[in-house]
C-alpha cells in the first residue's frame, strides 16, 4: 500500500521509495530508507503525513507520500 | 591564518555556532558562479586569527543540489584545516548521516554533539568518550544556543589544528554501491551501538500538537498566534521609534538656526536640518521594525512553532509551487517585507527562495495598513473603507497566484519541485540571549544598508522636490510630473498621485508626506515632504484639499497601485542581498511596477462610471 493510505498510529516498513533519484536522496538523508520501520503519527485528509522514524518526527508532503510503497505491520 | 569549516544538517544549530563564534565579523558573498550564499567569518584566539566558513546547509553530500556540490568541493579542496561536523544530539542516529557522508573524505575533523540540553531533557545519555574512540576524532558534547562552552570549543579547535585527527572508520559500501544509504545507516548503528540507546518506544503526540495540528482549527490558531506575535513586535519596537521620532524636531530647529546664523546657503541648511535628521529617524524606525519582527519570529522558530505552521500550510502553498516552509517568510511579510525577504533563507533551494521572495512582495506590510485607512477615510465612509480593505486582501491572493503562474515555471521547474520534507522538532525552551543577538545582527546590518541607500534616494527626491521660490510650480517634481501626466492619466493617476505612487516604492512611510507636499503645495515641497515623514501631517486639511482635487475613482486606483507596487527601497535592497541576482531583483521590481500600473488602470476605469 501507499504511505498516504495508512491510518494514524499504525506501524509499517518501507518497501520502496520509488525511482526518482533526487527524491530518494533527499528522503533517505533525512532518515527514511528502504526497510526502515516507522510509525504514522497523524494522517489527515489534505494535510502532510506525520511519521516517526529514527527518533524524528517528520512531515512529508502528501503527493510525495503517494510515491512511497509500504507494508503495514499487523 | 587558520581556516575551519562548519558542516551539518539544517536544524543542527550550525548557524548558531557560526554566529556565536564570529559575532559581527561576518562576510556574506557568493560561491563562485553560483547563487548559493557563502558565509564567512573570523575570530581571534590566542593571538591567532581563524576564518570560519559556514558550509551551505544540506542533509547529505550526495551531490543533489548546488549546495551539496559546493560543500563537497570545498572540503575536498583542503582549504579548511579542520572540519567541525555538527549533529543534533536529540536525534543522533538520523543526524549522523552527514558524518557518514563526510567519512569518505579524508579530512581532519571533530564532531560536535550539539543540543545536548534537549537530549538531556529527553533523558538521553550519550557516551561521547566511547564514540570518540570508535571514530578516531574528538567528540564534544555542546549546547550552542546558551552561549557557554565556546572557549572550550576554541581551545579544542586550536589543539586539533596542531595535532589533527581523521576518521578511522567509514561506511562499507557493498557491490556497485547498492543501497548506499542503508550502508550508511548500518555504519551509524555500529558507531552508536552501546553509545546511545534509542528508546524504541512509540511516539506519543503531545497535547499541544493535538490542538495545533488539527486541520481547520489549527490553521485558525496559527494565524491568531502570529497576530499576537505582531502585537508583541510593535511593543518591542515602539520605544525605539518614539525616541527616534523626536530627533527631527529636536535637531532640525537648532541646526537650521545655527547654519542660517553663519550664512550657509539655504539649500545646505535644508539638507542638514531636514533631510539628514529625517533620514536617520527613518532608518532607525525601519531597523526597529526589522528587530521587532525578527525577535518574534526568532522566538516562534526556536520553540518549534514555525515548523507546525509549515505543516499546516503545506497544502495551500504547494498550489503556488512553493511548500510549507514558505509560510514563515510570508507571515513575516505581514509585518515587514524586509523581514519576510530575509526569512526566505529557510527555503531548500534558490529557485524556491526567489519565488517565495516574489510572493512575499505581494503581502502588504504593516506600514501600508497604517496609511490605507487614512487615505480611504478622506474619500469614503467607514463601510466604504472596509470594502477597500477587503478588496485589497482579496487581491493579495490573486496577485500571489499571478506571480506563481508567471514566474513559478522558470524558478521552480517541474522536476526540481520538491515537496516538504521537514522535521517537526520537539517544543523547546527559547534561548532569549541568542534570539536577541541574532535579531540585533540583522537589524544592524539592515540599518547600515539603509543609511547608505536611503540617504542617496532622499537626496535625489529632495533635489526633485526642492523649490527655490517655495512654490511647488518651480520644483522639478512639478515639471516632470505634469509633462508625463498624459501618460499616467491612462493608468488612472494624475501627476500628483503618480508622484506619490513613485514615492511609495521608496518607502510607504513617505506617502502621506508626499501627498501633503503635492496637494498642499503652497509651501516648500521639500519641507513639507520631509517634515511629514515624522508624522506631522495635518490629515484634516490634506483630506479637504485632496477630496476637492481628485476623483474618488483616482483615489481608489491610487490606493491599489500604492499597495501592490514595490514595497520599499529596503525590501528591494534585501531581495538583492538574499538572491544575489541583479537580474531577478530587477525582474521582480519591474513586474511589480508594471502590475501595479495595470491594476491601477483597471480599478480606475471600472470604478469611474460608478463612483466618479
Amino acid at each position: 500500500m501507499k504511505l498516504s493510505e495508512m491510518k494514524s498510529n499504525r506501524h509499517g516498513t518501507v518497501r520502496s521509495l520509488g525511482n526518482d533519484e533526487r527524491f530518494m536522496n533527499r528522503i533517505t538523508s533525512i532518515g527514511l530508507t528502504e526497510g526502515v520501520r516507522f510509525q504514522v503519527v497523524k494522517n489527515d485528509r489534505k494535510m502532510p503525513v506525520l511519521i516517526y522514524v529514527r527518533e524524528t518526527l517528520l512531515a512529508l508532503n502528501r503527493r510525495d507520500c503517494e510515491k512511497i510503497d509500504v507494508t503495514e505491520a499487523q | 591564518m587558520r581556516s575551519i569549516a562548519l558542516l551539518g544538517q539544517p536544524n543542527s544549530g550550525k548557524s548558531t555556532v557560526f554566529n556565536q563564534l564570529t559575532g559581527s565579523r561576518q562576510h556574506v558573498g557568493n560561491w563562485p558562479g553560483k547563487t548559493v550564499e557563502k558565509n564567512e567569518g573570523s575570530y581571534t584566539y590566542n593571538n591567532e586569527k581563524y576564518t570560519v566558513t559556514d558550509l551551505p546547509g544540506s542533509y547529505g553530500l550526495s551531490g543533489n543540489s548546488d549546495e551539496e556540490i559546493i560543500t563537497e568541493k570545498f572540503i575536498k579542496s583542503g582549504e579548511a584545516d579542520l572540519v567541525c561536523v555538527l549533529v543534533d544530539s536529540s536525534q543522533l542516529e538520523r543526524s549522523m548521516y552527514m558524518l557518514a557522508d563526510f567519512a569518505s573524505m579524508d579530512t581532519p575533523a571533530i564532531l560536535i554533539l550539539n543540543m545536548m540540553d534537549v537530549a538531556n531533557g529527553q533523558g538521553k545519555v550519550i557516551d561521547d568518550k566511547k564514540l570518540s574512540v570508535r571514530l578516531g576524532i574528538p567528540v564534544l558534547p555542546f549546547t550552542a544556543a546558551d552561549g557557554r562552552g565556546f572557549d572550550g570549543l576554541k581551545a579544542l579547535i586550536e589543539k586539533e589544528i596542531n595535532t589533527p585527527h581523521r576518521l578511522i572508520t567509514k561506511p562499507e559500501f557493498g557491490a556497485a554501491g547498492i543501497n548506499d544509504s542503508n550502508a550508511k545507516y548500518a555504519w551509524i548503528s555500529r558507531m552508536l551501538d552501546g553509545v546511545a540507546r534509542s528508546s524504541g518506544e512509540d511516539y506519543k503526540i503531545t497535547g499541544l500538537d493535538k490542538l495545533l495540528l488539527r486541520p481547520f482549527w489549527g490553521k485558525i490558531m496559527t494565524v491568531l498566534i502570529i497576530l499576537v506575535g505582531f502585537i508583541a513586535a510593535m511593543l518591542i519596537m515602539s520605544p525605539f521609534m518614539g525616541i527616534a521620532g523626536m530627533m527631527p524636531k529636536l535637531l532640525g530647529g537648532p541646526i537650521a538656526n545655527l547654519l542660517t546664523g553663519i550664512n550657509v546657503h539655504p539649500w545646505l541648511v535644508s539638507v542638514f536640518s531636514l533631510l539628514i535628521p529625517n533620514t536617520i529617524y527613518f532608518c532607525i524606525s525601519m531597523a526597529a521594525f526589522v528587530f521587532g519582527v525578527n525577535v518574534v519570529f526568532g522566538f516562534l522558530e526556536e520553540i518549534g512553532f514555525l515548523a507546525r505552521a509549515a505543516y499546516q500550510f503545506d497544502g495551500p502553498l504547494s498550489k503556488l509551487g512553493l511548500q510549507g516552509k514558505a509560510v514563515a517568510p510570508i507571515l513575516m511579510g505581514m509585518g515587514c517585507t524586509i523581514g519576510g525577504a530575509s526569512g526566505t533563507r529557510v527555503m531548500d533551494n534558490w529557485g524556491q527562495k526567489m519565488l517565495t521572495m516574489m510572493v512575499v512582495w505581494a503581502v502588504p506590510c504593516a506600514s501600508i495598513w497604517s496609511i490605507i485607512p487614512v487615505i480611504s477615510g478622506m474619500f469614503f465612509p467607514v463601510w466604504g473603507t472596509a470594502l477597500v480593505c477587503i478588496g485589497i486582501i482579496a487581491y493579495i491572493f490573486v496577485l500571489m497566484f499571478i506571480v506563481s503562474k508567471v514566474f513559478g515555471k522558470s524558478l521552480v521547474s517541474e522536476d526540481s519541485r520538491s515537496g516538504m520534507i521537514m522535521e517537526l522538532p520537539p517544543y523547546h525552551k527559547a534561548h532569549w540571549k541568542y534570539i536577541i543577538k541574532e535579531a540585533w545582527l540583522k537589524c544592524f546590518d539592515m540599518f547600515k544598508r539603509a543609511i547608505k541607500t536611503v540617504t542617496l534616494v532622499s537626496l535625489v527626491f529632495w533635489a526633485f522636490s526642492f523649490s527655490p521660490s517655495g512654490n511647488i510650480e518651480s520644483s522639478l517634481l512639478y515639471k516632470v510630473g505634469t509633462f508625463i501626466e498624459p501618460v499616467t492619466r491612462f493608468f488612472g493617476l494624475g501627476w500628483r498621485t503618480f508622484m506619490a505612487f513613485i514615492s511609495a516604492a521608496f518607502a510607504k512611510e513617505a506617502v502621506l508626506g508626499t501627498l501633503n507636499a503635492v496637494f498642499a503645495g503652497q509651501s516648500n515641497v521639500a519641507d513639507v515632504a520631509f517634515n511629514a515623514t515624522a508624522g506631522s501631517v495635518d490629515t484634516m486639511a490634506l483630506s479637504q484639499i485632496m477630496s476637492q482635487t481628485i476623483s474618488r475613482a483616482e483615489a481608489l486606483a491610487f490606493m491599489f497601485a500604492c499597495t501592490f507596487s514595490v514595497p520599499c527601497l529596503m525590501a528591494l535592497s534585501t531581495t538583492f542581498k538574499e538572491s544575489h541576482s541583479l537580474k531577478w531583483t530587477a525582474k521582480t521590481a519591474g513586474f511589480y511596477i508594471v502590475a501595479a500600473l495595470i491594476l491601477s488602470c483597471i480599478v480606475y476605469h471600472i470604478a469611474a462610471p460608478f463612483i466618479g
